[in-house]
Parts: structure tokens; C-alpha cells; sequence
């Protein structure tokens, strides 16, 4: 196959050709690859470094709606952040948030992986149905709830209340008990989904004589999925944990349907905090501190992750 | 196999296992279908508020199915109050985005997966955008676009857009394309076709069915943003996820239109999932599960 | 003192007066429906549904013919210079919107040509984009939709053109004179005039009259409180009128009053009734004293009012208190006046208030200023012109023609405007008096609610002063102590003048008392 000798077509020396020609030659150079990554890398840098830096001097000045042109202030900003009772609340919001949800989100979708694992008749018609949250824009899964948990006119309270026999009244977005409780639930359904997905595509991968020569061993369905299954599934569940902690982490969308942060700041996550600061209440500064600050706790996550993914390169190349 | 093995040497423990199986096939299915009703649920009750009146979805006890259903009301306001042009902006903007990140990405993805351009650590560089909390990029975005005047434009978000997007693409793209022997492109080269013409001709076809799932993947996740759309826009480029939030002031709840909105802009979504299903967990998860 | 002197003559000769002086301008020759009902005599109510059909339909169809030398007519002349520019205008999103959509961009641009582009924008959001607009070098916007406290902000930001010039050059002056004068107050900023009003919104108490005048109710209400059933006055008789309504209605869903209670705009309700309880928002040192005993108690009484209240209030916005009131439910509200005309089912056959449920109350409702005596004049709007627009004179021309007597005349009478009467030609017109049995009355109570009404607090910060307020009632309403929850906002609100800075604050706060006067505090 592999023909040792070939051959060049001559192209006629016009403007164009010679154009081509030495785009050509660029990429047939060893410089040429830098210039295939150069646009990424110039989109890049332009749109998401270049601003980055420039929120880094905002940061320690002092603009907002009042004052366009900033005087140096030194690290007031991030002090005043960690002074913040509203800020603290919001990261411990976050974090709880991210906790809960991505605990939950596993289990189930461990769960309901382990169940549609192996022959199951249906399964087909079953797995598309369940996977679709997952591509559904958070900002709709949101309103939708929304309109779900309403007091008078969502469906939810009426469901509790065919079982319970009375009237079911509650306000679940404003009563201090249900509404995180609301926020998970429409969390959850929105993306267990995807735990369910990945876990589904990891245990598959799983040669199944490992289990069964556990039952005949005589273990009991704990200790297969103890001993087995878990230690097998481990690298994928890590990096879907991984996943959906960095992208609940920033949760806006589904919150900001939901109830905005209410009642009072007891929802409000970091995001949505950021947002009100830097948006409706113009405070530009303290907002791009804020920013720097999220950035930094999310790249300790990141890093975590670069560690599996550059172990499983190593493995690729 | 095994089992057979023993069910033969001991009837009574293959009965059990019968019944085991039975049981455990009830418990499967009685579990897919609680799964199958909490996930549809939502669905099922958002089609039906489309397809109700405001008089209808307003009512305690909520009414299940619509004495007449009828969309066209709603779609008639959806269109009146500018609905279906914000679905149309987000289509322009989407596509526009998806298409300049495939072809920024894909170069890049080549030269990365080929030549390990500037090796593993710039790889994970540009990935680690894809995390970067997006309310902590639009602030600093926002100040540069003001200064550039390219706040409210169809040409700065659709940019923001393609850059979000190309850590995905150069990532998904890269491995894709490592899939392709470079035996088969070496062949080609030795025949005398150049680098450029080996990726468009050789490798890219036969990476064809990679590259549609990340062109797929990329338009929905800019078809489903809405932080920065809220943020840059104003009255030019409006997109359906910033008209939804219209729809909830405080001093009205247009459900209905919501509802419509919500279900025009998710079903061509939902199509173009359930075709690419295949590629679902790797793009979820930029390749790292397959 | 000329403006209470004025509001207190007109209470008093009533509508009779009105009447002859609106009667006294000739009615416009292509509105033929209120010309009829001018000289109509009294209607029964049938036909005074049929009529205020007609007035809405003919309102939809075509803007009034201007008078000669009036501000509507002169902002056409200048418009139609422009005649071909579009002109971009924010409005708040849905309904609020529904009145540019249809009936004031087309018919500004079949008068001028001027195109209107309407921006439909949340409330929330009206105030941030136009901010975020003008610090991205602006020109997106040309008129601004703004609420009146955001006013200070706005100016002082350079977001907003002064207007007077303009003004000066283009209305005429006794345009300016027809204005209620409690809306007059408004329209200034450090001697600037940086908006014209737009919505006399203020809070109106409905009360079911059925309810009042049932002799029941009055005789099992006299043997427990002592004292007659009358509409409340006080915060107490609200209190207690309503726990008696509610004692007596649980069982059949029916429920003695309702506030809408969810996080936005329920401040409101508490700026309305700390001020009637003596409040104040700051002491002479600029210190927050939301805090105070007085605020304390407030709070306090609106969680505890709660309770009477139907169940979920505490998530109730506009939309379920209108549901359960038109529905028959509730014996008192206390909310914007647009109830008040639904509730007679005025124009709800138009498709734009299809939404709005079937009224079962209509000829059953009475109107009152709120208990304690004064009405939150609750937020309102106004419209500005963007410091950044390129059109600035055809943008001042339409809110010139918007706001002159004829046009915004016809708007209040509009049912899905959602402008509410605020010149002293929609309390006296008598075309609206006509367009329900009682709809005098409730121009009346709308008149005396202007008059004596408490004007949102509008300083600069005024939204983040809201916020930190608003989230501190919600709070509160899902079980925290109203106490610390108040001593939490009030460090915010000194939190915000700091940043502001205490001493322009203090000059800005003073500002604000001197204009408004009585409709500060009390």
C-alpha cells in the first residue's frame, strides 16, 4: 500500500496559489501545528484571559454605578469579602448545595444504572426517556418546576394530597423546611440523568464473570458490590463526581427560576450573589473580587481533575 | 455455563433462583417505571400548560388534561410578544457559534493530537476553561465587550459563544481524531497530499461520525446558555432563554406562553439527542467515559 | 399647602363639578362612544357594562384626535421631524407591555412616523440594563420605563437627559399644572426635572361591602370586639376584621384578606405601614432605623397578620391574590388599582386580560386608603430619555405625547395599560366615572390615596435599600425573628450609605423629605 515514491502537482504560480501554497508549506513545516492551535489559543486568550486580568486590577479599585473611574484600594475588596455574612452564606450555600446534590444524584443514578444493567426487556425504549433531562436547558427545567411546585396550581400538592385526604397547602419555595428540599428535587431530576448515564457506561464495561464468579463464590450481593463492582467503577465514578461537583458548583439557572435565592438569602448560592452584586447593583469592583475568589476555590477542583484525566492520557498515548 | 451447571445438581436452588429472578425483574421493572413517571412527569405537565388557556392552567385543583386543546392561543402570543424571534436570534447565534468553534477547534484538536502541540499541560490548559464558572468570565467579558461596543450584538455573543465552546471541541476533536491510524495518513502524505489536504480528505471523513456528535453537543450547550445571554443582551439579540425570565414578572405569570416557549425550544433538542443517544456519555464527559 | 387646599375642594364638590368642567371641553369628534355617554342619563348596570365595552374598544382603535396647541398635538409637530427614525423604549415585559405593543407605538407611528420599538424588559432588570447600557457606552435605549426611585440613581449616574429645556420649549405649561401635585413632586432631581410621571400607583384597600353589610356578620362581630363592623382603619381593626372573616370562612376556602407576601415588592407593605405606625427610615446621623421598636412591632404584625391570611400567601404574588380575590374568596385586599376596575370586570372581554380570571365580585367591592390612613404610593413609573440616545427629541416627543392629558387620558381608561389615573383630568373625567356603578367612588378614594399617599423612598441606592429590606421581610415571614432580621438590614442599609457615602446621602435623604412633604412621613 504504502508507495515510496510520490509525486508534487505543480500549480500554476498565480497570487492565490502562491497563498495556498505556502499555507501549505506552513503546515507541513514543524511550526505549522502552532499554526493550527493559534486561533484557538488567540480566541482564548483574547475573550476569557485578557478580561480575567484586567478583572484582577478592577479588583482592587473601587468602581461602581457611581464611580466610573476607579482609584487603587488596595485588597480592600477581598477583605470586605471575607467580612461578607452574605457572601459566607452564599458559599455555604454553594457548597451544601453541591454536597447534597451530587451525593443524591450518584445514588440514585447508581441505582437506577444497577437496575437497567444486564438483559432487561424494554430497555431500548426505557434509557432514551430517562437520559433527556440531562440535554433540557436548565433555565426551562427550572420554570417548569417552578409551576410544579406551586401552592395552588401545581400538580405536586394535589398528588400529596390524594394520598394524604386533605388539602396539601404547602408553599414549597417559601417555606424555610421544603424549599431546599424543591431545589434538590428539581436538581436532582434534572441530573441524575447523567450519574445514571456515565455509571450505566462503566458498569457495561464491566466484564460480568467478575460478579458471577462472586456468586458462585458465595458472596453476598453487598460484598459483590463492595468488593467488585465499586473498586471496578471507581475511575468512572470519580470523574463523573468530579463533573457534576465543578458544574453544580456554579448552579445559576435552575436557582434563579426556582426562587431567586429567597427566602430572604437562604438559597442563594455564589453565583447568584455575584450576579446581584455586579449586575443590579453595579458594585464592578467588588464583584471582580468575588469573581477571583470563585475562580481560585474552583481551580483546586480542577486540578483534582487534571490529575485523573492526565492519568488516564498516559494511558492513551 | 455455570448456572446451568447448577441448576441441574440442585433442583430446589434453581427453583429459588427462578423465583429470585422473577422477583428481581418485579423490582427492576416497579423501580423503571417510578423512574419513568418522575422523569416524564415534567414533561408531560409543561406540553399540557401549552396547550391550555390562562383560565385553565389558573385553577385549583389543577386540571390534568384540557377540556380543548389548543396551542395555536398561546402560540399566537408567543409570537406577538416577540417569542419566536428570541427562538430565532438563538438559532443564529447557536449555529453561528457551533460552526466557528468546529473549525477553529478541529485545526487545533489536529495539531494536539498529532504533534502533541505544546504537550499534555496546554491540552489541559484550554479544557480547564470549560470550567471556569461562567458568572465569574461574563463580569470581565462584559467590560471588554463594553469597550469594544459589542455589548447586544449578534457578532459578540456569537463570538463568546465559539470561545466557550472550543475547549469542548478541541478536547472531543482531539481524541476523535487520534482514532484515526496515522498509518492511513501517512499513506496519503507519501502520496503527496499536504497536511491541510490530509485532514480535510482523509482524516476528518473518517472522523465524520465524532465530528457531527461534537458539532451536536456543542449547539446544545449554547443553545441551553443563559447567563451571559442575560447578561450582553438588550434589544437586538435577545435569546429564548432571556425572553422566558419576561414571562415571570411580578406583576403577572404568563405560564402558557412559558410553556409554549419552553417546548418549541427544547424539542429539535430532544430530537437530536435521542439520534446522536450513542455519543451521549462522551460528550457529557469530554471523552473521559466512552 | 395649595395642592392640599386644591385635592380637599375637589373631594368635597365630588364628581358633580368635575363633570360640567370636563363636559365644558368639546368632546372629540372621533370618539363618539364617551361624547354619547356625556349626555346620556344615569345607566343601569347592564348597559354600563355594554358601554364600558364600547369606551375600551374605541380606546384600542385609534389615539384621540389632539387639542390645538396641547402637548399631544406639539409633540406630533416635532415628532414628525423625525418621521422614519425608530426609537427604542424600554417597558416592562407582559402586560405592562401590552399598552405600547398596541395601542401607543402604532398609533405614535400612523401620527409621526416615528417608529417605536418596545423593549420588554423584567422589572428588575429595567433598572440594571439601562445602567449596564449607559457604562457600555449606550445608544441602545432611547426612552427609559423607570420606576421613581431609581430616579436619583439614574440621574446622578448621567443615565437620564434633563428634561427642561425640552420642556420649556415643547409642552404647554398648563399640561404640567394638570398633574396631580403629589405627582408633581416627583419629577426633580437636585432642581433637574429628569422624567415625566406615568402611573399614579398607589395602594387601594378593596373590601367585599356584601360582607360588611351583612347583618349577621355585624351582629356576631359586635358581640366579639365590642364595636361596629366597619372597614378597618387601623392596622388593629385589619387585624381583627380579618381573623374574624377568616374564623367565619375557613371552612368554605373563603378567607378574611390577603397580601401578596412573595420576595420582590412585599416592602412595600412594610415602607406603608412603619410610616402610619410613625417610622422613619434614618435618624439626623444617617443611621438606619428600619430597626427601631416601630419597625420591630411592624414586622412582627405583618408576620402575625399572615396567619389569617390563606394558606401559601408567604409565595402569593399579584396573580394569586387577584385569582382568589375575583374568585369570591377574600374579604379585603390592599393592592394596586387595577383590581379595582377588574373586579367590576371592566375590559376583561379584551384578549389581552384573558388571563384574568372571571370576576365573582363585581358590585360587591368598596375602596378605602389603606388602614393607618396613608397609602404606599407603590412604585409607579416614569419616563425618562437615555442621556445616550441619538434621537433625543423624538424620544422627549413621545413621552410628551404619551403623558399629555388626552393621550394618557385615554391610556388610564385602556383596561391592559396598567396606568393608573394621575392627572387631574383622569380623577375628573366623567367618562370614567361612568364606567361602572361605583367607579366615582373609587376615583375618589384613588384622588385622596394621591393626596395623602407615601412616596417609596428615593434616594440614591433606593433598589439596594429595597433588596436588603425585602429579603429581610421574606426572612421573616418563613420563621426568622423579625427582630434580627430587621437589625440585619438595617446594617446592610448602613452598609449602603457608607459606600455611597454618609454625607451625600444625608443631602440626597433631606432632598427627598423637603420635596415630598407630607408624602414622605406623615
Amino acid at each position: 500500500m504504502i508507495r515510496r515514491e510520490g509525486y508534487r502537482i505543480r500549480y500554476p504560480s498565480t497570487p492565490i496559489n502562491r497563498m495556498l501554497a505556502s499555507i501549505r508549506a506552513l503546515s507541513d513545516k514543524r511550526k505549522g501545528k502552532y499554526v493550527l492551535v493559534a486561533p484557538a489559543t488567540v480566541m482564548i486568550l483574547a475573550i476569557v484571559l485578557f478580561p480575567l486580568l484586567y478583572a484582577i486590577v478592577v479588583s482592587f479599585q473601587n468602581i461602581d454605578a457611581r464611580t466610573a473611574v476607579g482609584t487603587f484600594v488596595g485588597p480592600k475588596n477581598y477583605l470586605d469579602a471575607f467580612r461578607d455574612a452574605r457572601f459566607l452564606n452564599a458559599l455555604g450555600n454553594t457548597l451544601f448545595f453541591t454536597g447534597v446534590a451530587v451525593t443524591f444524584e450518584l445514588l440514585l443514578g447508581f441505582i437506577l444504572a444497577q437496575t437497567l444493567i444486564g438483559h432487561l426487556p424494554g430497555k431500548r425504549f426505557i434509557v432514551p426517556i430517562l437520559m433527556l433531562p440531562v440535554v433540557i436547558a436548565p433555565l426551562i427545567v427550572g420554570y417548569t418546576w417552578r409551576m410544579l411546585w406551586d401552592t395552588q396550581y401545581g400538580p405536586i400538592n394535589q398528588v400529596l394530597g390524594w394520598f394524604a385526604g386533605r388539602p396539601i397547602e404547602l408553599v414549597w419555595l417559601a417555606n424555610p423546611v421544603t424549599v431546599w428540599p424543591a431545589i434538590f428535587i428539581t436538581e436532582i431530576w434534572q441530573w441524575t440523568p447523567f450519574m445514571f448515564l456515565v455509571l450505566l457506561a462503566g458498569l457495561t464495561a464491566i466484564n460480568p464473570e467478575y460478579r458471577e464468579a462472586a456468586e458462585i463464590d458465595g458472596a453476598s450481593s453487598w460484598q459483590t458490590l463492595r468488593y467488585i463492582t465499586l473498586p471496578l467503577i471507581w475511575p468512572v465514578m470519580a470523574v463523573a463526581i468530579l463533573f457534576r461537583a465543578l458544574d453544580a458548583f456554579k448552579v445559576f439557572d435552575i436557582i434563579f427560576a426556582l426562587t431567586n435565592g429567597g427566602p430572604g438569602t437562604m438559597t442563594e448560592t455564589i453565583s447568584l450573589y455575584a450576579y446581584s452584586v455586579g449586575f443590579r447593583n453595579f458594585r464592578i469592583s467588588y464583584m471582580a473580587a468575588l469573581t477571583l475568589i470563585l475562580i481560585a476555590i474552583v481551580s483546586v477542583a480542577i486540578t483534582f481533575l487534571w490529575r485523573r484525566m492526565s492519568a488516564d492520557q498516559e494511558r492513551m498515548a | 455455563m455455570t448456572t446451568s451447571a447448577y441448576k441441574t445438581l440442585a433442583p430446589t436452588a434453581a427453583r429459588k433462583r427462578t423465583w429470585q429472578k422473577a422477583r428481581t425483574y418485579a423490582w427492576r421493572y416497579a423501580l423503571l417505571v417510578g423512574a419513568l413517571g418522575f422523569f416524564g412527569f415534567p414533561a408531560f405537565w409543561i406540553a399540557t400548560i401549552a396547550f391550555k388557556s390562562s383560565s385553565e392552567y389558573f385553577r385549583n385543583p389543577p386540571v390534568w388534561i384540557p377540556a380543548s386543546p389548543n396551542i395555536a392561543q398561546n402560540l399566537d402570543k408567543v409570537v406577538r410578544t416577540g417569542g419566536l424571534t428570541s427562538i430565532g436570534n438563538s438559532l443564529i447565534v447557536t449555529t453561528s457559534a457551533t460552526l466557528i468553534a468546529l473549525i477553529v477547534g478541529t485545526l487545533a484538536a489536529y495539531s494536539l493530537a498529532r504533534y502533541r502541540t505544546g504537550g499534555p499541560n496546554f491540552a489541559f490548559w484550554i479544557l480547564s476553561q470549560r470550567f471556569l464558572p461562567p458568572v465569574s468570565v461574563v463580569f470581565p467579558v462584559f467590560l471588554l465587550f463594553r469597550a469594544l461596543r459589542w455589548v447586544d450584538t449578534f457578532h459578540g455573543l456569537i463570538v463568546l459563544y465559539a470561545t466557550f465552546s472550543l475547549p469542548f471541541v478541541v478536547w472531543m476533536m482531539r481524541s476523535y481524531i487520534r482514532e484515526v491510524p496515522i498509518e492511513i495518513e501517512e499513506s496519503a502524505q507519501v502520496d503527496g497530499a499536504s497536511r491541510l489536504r490530509t485532514l480535510f480528505s482523509i482524516t476528518l471523513p473518517l472522523a465524520s461520525p465524532g465530528l457531527i456528535a461534537t458539532g451536536i453537543f456543542t449547539f446544545i450547550f449554547n443553545w441551553n446558555e443563559f447567563l451571559f445571554a442575560l447578561v450582553l443582551s438588550r434589544t437586538n439579540v435577545i435569546t429564548y432563554p432571556v425572553k422566558l425570565t419576561s414571562y415571570f414578572g411580578p406583576e403577572a405569570a404568563f405560564w402558557g406562553e412559558a410553556a409554549t416557549v419552553s417546548l418549541l425550544a427544547t424539542l429539535p433538542v430532544v430530537i437530536a439527542t435521542l439520534l446522536m443517544q450513542r455519543y451521549l456519555v462522551t460528550g457529557l464527559t469530554l471523552g473521559a467515559v466512552k | 399647602m395649595n395642592a392640599k387646599k386644591r385635592t380637599f375642594a375637589f373631594s368635597v364638590v365630588g364628581a358633580i363639578a368635575m363633570v360640567a368642567s370636563a363636559c365644558a371641553a368639546p368632546p372629540a369628534p372621533a370618539a363618539p362612544a364617551p361624547a354619547a355617554e356625556a349626555t346620556a342619563p344615569p345607566n343601569p348596570v347592564g348597559e354600563l357594562a355594554g358601554q364600558a365595552k364600547e369606551v375600551a374598544a374605541s380606546a384600542v382603535m385609534t389615539a384621540m384626535p389632539p387639542k390645538a396647541g396641547g402637548s399631544a398635538a406639539r409633540a406630533i409637530e416635532l415628532a414628525k421631524k423625525y418621521a422614519g427614525t425608530t426609537l427604542n423604549v424600554t417597558w416592562e415585559a407582559g402586560l405592562q407591555s401590552q399598552d405600547p405593543l398596541l395601542f401607543s407605538a402604532p398609533e405614535f407611528e400612523r401620527l409621526t412616523g416615528v417608529k417605536i420599538n418596545v423593549i420588554e424588559t423584567p422589572f428588575t432588570e429595567l433598572f440594571s440594563k439601562a445602567v449596564a447600557d449607559h457604562q457600555a457606552g449606550g445608544g441602545a435605549y432611547d426612552v427609559l420605563n423607570y420606576a421613581p426611585t431609581w430616579l436619583a440613581d439614574l440621574a446622578d449616574g448621567g443615565v437620564l437627559e434633563p428634561l427642561d429645556a425640552y420642556i420649556e420649549q415643547y409642552m404647554n405649561k398648563d399640561d404640567l399644572n394638570d398633574l396631580h401635585p403629589t405627582y408633581a413632586k416627583y419629577q426633580q432631581w437636585k432642581g433637574k426635572t429628569y422624567g415625566l410621571w406615568d402611573d399614579g400607583d398607589v395602594f387601594v384597600m378593596y373590601y367585599r361591602r356584601d360582607w360588611f353589610e351583612d347583618d349577621k356578620n355585624k351582629a356576631d362581630f359586635k358581640a366579639s370586639y365590642n364595636r361596629e363592623l366597619t372597614p378597618p382603619k387601623t392596622w388593629q381593626e385589619w387585624d381583627e376584621v380579618c381573623s374574624f372573616f377568616t374564623e367565619r370562612g375557613k371552612a368554605n376556602n373563603e378567607y378574611g384578606c390577603a397580601i401578596q407576601r412573595t420576595a420582590g415588592n412585599t416592602y412595600l407593605w412594610f415602607y406603608e405601614q412603619f410610616r402610619s405606625n410613625g417610622g422613619r427610615f434614618f435618624d439626623e446621623d444617617m443611621r438606619a432605623t428600619i430597626n427601631s421598636d416601630i419597625g420591630v412591632k411592624t414586622l412582627t404584625d405583618m408576620v402575625n397578620a399572615n396567619k389569617n391570611m390563606p394558606p401559601g400567601v408567604e409565595k402569593w404574588g399579584f396573580v394569586e391574590v387577584l385569582q382568589a380575590w375575583m374568585d369570591g374568596k377574600l374579604g379585603m385586599i390592599i393592592t394596586w388599582p387595577p383590581i379595582g376596575r377588574w373586579s367590576e370586570g371592566y375590559g376583561l372581554e379584551s384578549k389581552q386580560l384573558e388571563w384574568v380570571p372571571k370576576t365573582k365580585v363585581a358590585g360587591k367591592v368598596g375602596y378605602a386608603v389603606s388602614p393607618g390612613g396613608h397609602s404606599e404610593l407603590a412604585v409607579g413609573f416614569m419616563l425618562g430619555v437615555s442621556s445616550n440616545s441619538k434621537n433625543k427629541e423624538a424620544a422627549y416627543a413621545f413621552i410628551q405625547w404619551l403623558t399629555s392629558p388626552e393621550i394618557s387620558g385615554q391610556r388610564v381608561k385602556i383596561p391592559f395599560a396598567l396606568r393608573d389615573p394621575y392627572r387631574m383630568s383622569h380623577f375628573n373625567d366623567p367618562d370614567y366615572a361612568k364606567l361602572w356603578p361605583n367607579a366615582a367612588e373609587y376615583l375618589k378614594v384613588l384622588q385622596e390615596g394621591a393626596a395623602t399617599g407615601l412616596a417609596d423612598l428615593g434616594i440614591p441606592g433606593a433598589r439596594e435599600y429595597e433588596e436588603a429590606l425585602d429579603r429581610a421581610i421574606t426572612a421573616a415571614y418563613s420563621g426568622g425573628d423579625p427582630k434580627a432580621a430587621l437589625d440585619k438590614a438595617a446594617e446592610e442599609w448602613n452598609a449602603i450609605t457608607e459606600r455611597i457615602g454618609v454625607e451625600s446621602q444625608k443631602a440626597a435623604y433631606a432632598d427627598w423629605q423637603a420635596r415630598l412633604g407630607a408624602n414622605a412621613y406623615p
